[in-house]
């Protein structure tokens, strides 16, 4: 687990993904409001957030006076500064998450957000693709699903393969690995 | 629009424009030597050879059963509510899509990167129906918004200075751009086509992958651009060539795992995205996304079941064979393709794009093998290159005078001879009595040719040489032959003289065989498959391999010619069989029989220490496999081997190729001297004739006082002499 720990957070850091170690829900929330604060960000969406979670995120933001929007995030194309999501798995092979992004919510959260936090219990990191090959497999066989692979942010070299972050989808995404207690 | 030379003439002022663009050599170069560092450490510690045949086998079982991958992906995919179209040709998918548009009450479309969209043209029938169509790869939004086609497969406007989009982008926003600032035109991309993202009614994808299995989709992207195309609009058509299909999740994390790494070496996209069926929607009214996937023919079929074509859509379109090539590095890809770029786009072209297109490009290939050596499924690319050329040659029912007459005169080894005797003769008044190159080059070549000198013929051929020269060795440890090739034996004697010198000191006993002919490779590289055919047998019947231990080469390009050239063109000749295995079996290059046989130490040889550069033949380190004992020889012999940069990249010679393109060869001839003198070397040596003759004719044109060798030549200059 270590390892696999290990090379989660550096095979991610190579993509310029910020990876930390957490050790509770309450600490991923607390988390999600400093950054989008420390950001100037003003909005967090946060789709598929556990209901008592949810409560927490929504007091923590109003002392600090954020909003979390409510869904459909349809109708926030164009003002979701953070999007704080859990992460299905991790494959520490290549620093990546994957996320059962089925909710046309999720996908608006990750996709057109500023920032990007997604949280994981530290048992979900595999060590390669291969090895979800069945979870996989079965997403795909149960009907209409859109599956996504995340490592590091946004990124692009097509102008004089100079890489820069952010030209799409979010400029900063962080992972925060939650350690049992 | 995307302008590619039908004929020579054009192709050659296209090519001498291309040259002179400074910036676009520069931008290739650099991405050129910084892949070939990320890639190797994107491979660290995988076999990348077994993943390789595994995904080439892989492809090669799915092409025979592409009709019932389509059917399970078709059932999987409808039954998760998309709807799969299948289009003979590119018009008809361009029509399917248009049709998509209108009944849905379409009027903008955003669009992610595809090459299959590329090639059908999709976007000028789109706009000409009336569409408001956006590219939103960076990439391809800056082409498309200069109205030009991509210059790389995967990097479409490498072509481009920051100073150039900075302009283009200050123009379409009407607000100052700062050129500098590569991060600001980012967001200024960001911004513009964000709001495009937004208002679009429908998205057009390709796809990396189709999963039979499951009816899925997959597709990577860096930007995230094909997500928001995915997702945002309420239709989403997916446009996808049918050899993108894969049976199972397992062939495409295969692929997933080599194609990021083998395009730019990054270990992964930022994104893989995988989808089923219609997802949720809420822009859409019955709050389920209108997908339709479009599975593209266009002469795939009928492709897949070419006996010897057929490899060439095992293409996963990762651009390596672009990145690797060195004509590609000089001329950039608006020159070296046509909507697929570089060695696959020369053969790709001729069949989606048909012969008028392919007809100049397909000669613009060096049979380097950088781009055979890279590519992820294993495409013999220069072997198919080559095949395309001969096809065109045979659609258009006529050939060059030039290919008849070599094939008429190498099919006769004394008409040949004969003739080389007689040229060697006639060049007499021309050529200077010191240097022995020629005074000036015959009226035949124009100025373009004159980037190096070149060596007259020998006054007398190493095979009249040879009653005189041979040695009679009493008890020898081994018997060997020389196939000395044409360079050899009638340009350059004296390193198949230096061989007699070492190998009689070494107590070998050499044969020159003198039956043997050119090998055929140049016939080759002009397509004359049959005068080759007959070449090799003539030399298998000449060099009579079961007399002798080894059969040696001093030219790499015989030698990888006769190893893996032979076996396919004797391939439907069994009654050759036995000797050319032979031939195989005891075939080796001067080096490898130094050191792994002779094994010759460094007691025997002048310690001298003179600081000396290598130049690996591509025949050699590609075509033989042979990498390490030229250098350990260098070592042993008593030299000073100065590594310098891109020791394995191509000389630009290429045989015929450097007559054809001279100013290309000059070219890439000039940047692998700037190397060798770079390093400081008294001494450049190679171990091809072909090569010397390139090299030193480079050196000689600048007034270099670098000396150019053959290998055997240095070897036995080094030789202590009892």
């Amino acid at each position: 687990m270590e390892e696999l720990m290990d090379q989660m957070k550096e095979k991610a850091g190579l993509v310029q993904a910020v990876v930390s170690i957490v050790s509770s829900m309450e600490e991923v929330l607390h988390r999600a409001v400093d950054i989008t604060l420390g950001q100037g960000g003003k909005t967090i969406a946060a789709p598929g957030l556990a209901p008592e979670s949810l409560k927490r995120l929504e007091d923590l933001c109003k002392a600090a006076r954020l909003t979390v929007l409510s869904p459909p995030f349809r109708s926030h194309l164009s003002g979701i500064h953070t999007a704080l999501t859990h992460a299905d798995w991790a494959i520490a092979e290549t620093g990546t998450l994957v996320l059962d992004s089925n909710s046309e919510d999720l996908r608006i959260a990750t996709m057109l957000s500023e920032t990007h936090m997604a949280f994981l219990p530290v048992s979900r990191i595999v060590p390669d693709a291969p090895a979800l090959s069945a979870w996989l497999v079965e997403k795909m066989k149960s009907g209409a699903g859109y599956l996504s692979f995340i490592t590091g942010a946004s990124r692009t070299a097509d102008i004089e393969l100079v890489l820069a972050t952010g030209v799409h989808g979010p400029q900063e995404l962080h992972i925060l690995m939650m350690e049992e207690t | 629009m995307i302008q590619t030379a039908k004929d020579m003439k054009t192709y050659r002022k296209k090519i001498k424009a291309a040259l002179k663009n400074k910036f676009l050599r520069k931008a290739l170069d650099n991405f050129a030597s910084a892949y070939k560092v990320s890639r190797a450490k994107a491979f660290e510690g995988i076999d990348l050879d077994a993943l390789k045949d595994e995904i080439a086998q892989g492809k090669d079982e799915a092409l025979t059963q592409i009709e019932s991958l389509f059917l399970r992906f078709k059932a999987g995919a409808e039954a998760a509510g998309a709807i799969v179209h299948l289009a003979k040709t590119a018009e008809e998918a361009n029509e399917i899509i248009a049709k998509i548009g209108k009944d849905n009450g379409v009027k903008t479309m955003v669009k992610s990167k595809s090459m299959t969209a590329e090639e059908t043209h999709l976007n000028d029938l789109l706009e000409a129906r009336g569409f408001t169509v956006t590219e939103t790869d960076l990439g391809e939004w800056i082409i498309q918004l200069r109205h030009e086609g991509p210059s790389h497969m995967v990097m479409p406007a490498i072509h481009l200075s920051r100073w150039q989009v900075g302009t283009l982008f200050s123009d379409v926003t009407k607000k100052p751009v700062d050129l500098e600032d590569i991060d600001r035109m980012v967001k200024v991309a960001r911004k513009e086509l964000r709001l495009a993202f937004l208002t679009a009614d429908m998205g057009i994808s390709g796809a990396n992958l189709a999963i039979a299995e499951t009816g899925t989709l997959g597709i990577i992207s860096n930007e995230g651009n094909a997500r928001l195309t995915t997702t945002l609009p309420r239709v989403h058509v997916a446009l996808v060539g049918l050899e993108k299909l894969v049976p199972d999740l397992a062939a495409a994390l295969r692929i997933i795992k080599i194609l990021p790494k083998n395009a730019t070496g990054q270990a992964l996209t930022s994104y893989v995205t995988w989808i089923t069926g219609a997802v949720e929607c809420g822009a859409s009214a019955t709050g389920k996304k209108i997908l339709r996937i479009v599975f593209l023919d266009n002469g795939r079929l009928e492709l897949a079941r070419d006996p010897v074509f057929s490899e060439a859509i095992r293409c996963i379109r990762c651009g390596a064979c672009s990145n690797v090539c060195p004509v590609y590095g000089k001329v950039g890809g608006h020159t070296l393709g046509h909507v697929y770029i570089g060695a696959i786009g020369l053969i790709l072209t001729y069949f989606y794009h048909g012969k008028d297109n392919a007809r100049a490009i397909v000669k613009n290939c060096l049979n380097c093998q950088a781009c055979k050596s890279v590519c992820p499924v294993n495409i013999d690319l220069p072997f198919l290159i080559k095949k395309v050329y001969a096809n065109i040659l045979k659609d258009e029912g006529k050939k060059p005078a030039k290919n008849t007459v070599l094939s008429a005169v190498m099919k006769n080894r004394r008409l040949f001879h004969t003739l080389l005797r007689m040229a060697s003769a006639l060049q007499k008044p021309l050529v200077q009595k010191d240097t022995g190159v020629l005074r000036h080059l015959p009226f035949i070549f124009g100025k373009s040719h004159d980037f190096r000198t070149l060596p007259a013929l020998a006054k007398t051929p190493f095979r009249d040489q040879w009653p005189a020269l041979r040695p009679r060795i009493q008890n020898p440890r081994f018997r060997v032959a020389l196939f000395g090739g044409c360079v050899v034996d009638f340009v350059s004697p004296e390193q198949a003289i230096a061989l007699v010198r070492l190998l009689s000191a070494h107590k070998v006993q050499m044969e020159y065989p003198l039956g043997q002919s050119c090998c055929g490779l140049p016939a080759m590289m002009m397509a004359e498959e049959e005068t080759a055919a007959e070449v090799a047998v003539q030399n298998l019947e000449a060099l009579e391999p079961w007399r002798y231990d080894y059969i040696l080469v001093l030219c790499a390009s015989c030698g990888s010619h006769m190893k893996e050239g032979y076996s396919r063109l004797l391939a439907g000749k069994p009654k050759q069989a036995g000797k050319l295995h032979q031939l195989q079996d005891k075939l080796m290059d001067f080096s490898s029989f130094m050191v792994n046989v002779l094994k010759v130490k460094p007691e025997d040889f002048i310690q001298n220490q003179r600081r000396t550069a290598y130049h690996s033949p591509c025949h050699l380190c590609r075509g033989l496999g042979v990498t390490q004992e030229p250098r350990e020889l260098l070592r042993t012999v008593g030299l000073d081997y100065a590594p310098c940069k891109d020791e394995d990249v191509c000389c630009g010679f290429g045989g015929s190729y450097s007559l054809e393109f001279p100013e290309i060869s000059a070219e890439i001839l000039g940047q692998k001297l700037d190397h060798v003198e770079a390093a400081g070397a008294e001494v450049l040596v190679t171990d091809c004739p072909g090569c010397v003759l390139q090299l030193r004719g480079g050196m000689n044109k600048r007034n270099s006082r670098i000396q150019v060798r053959h290998i055997a030549e240095i070897v036995a200059d080094n030789l202590k002499t009892p």
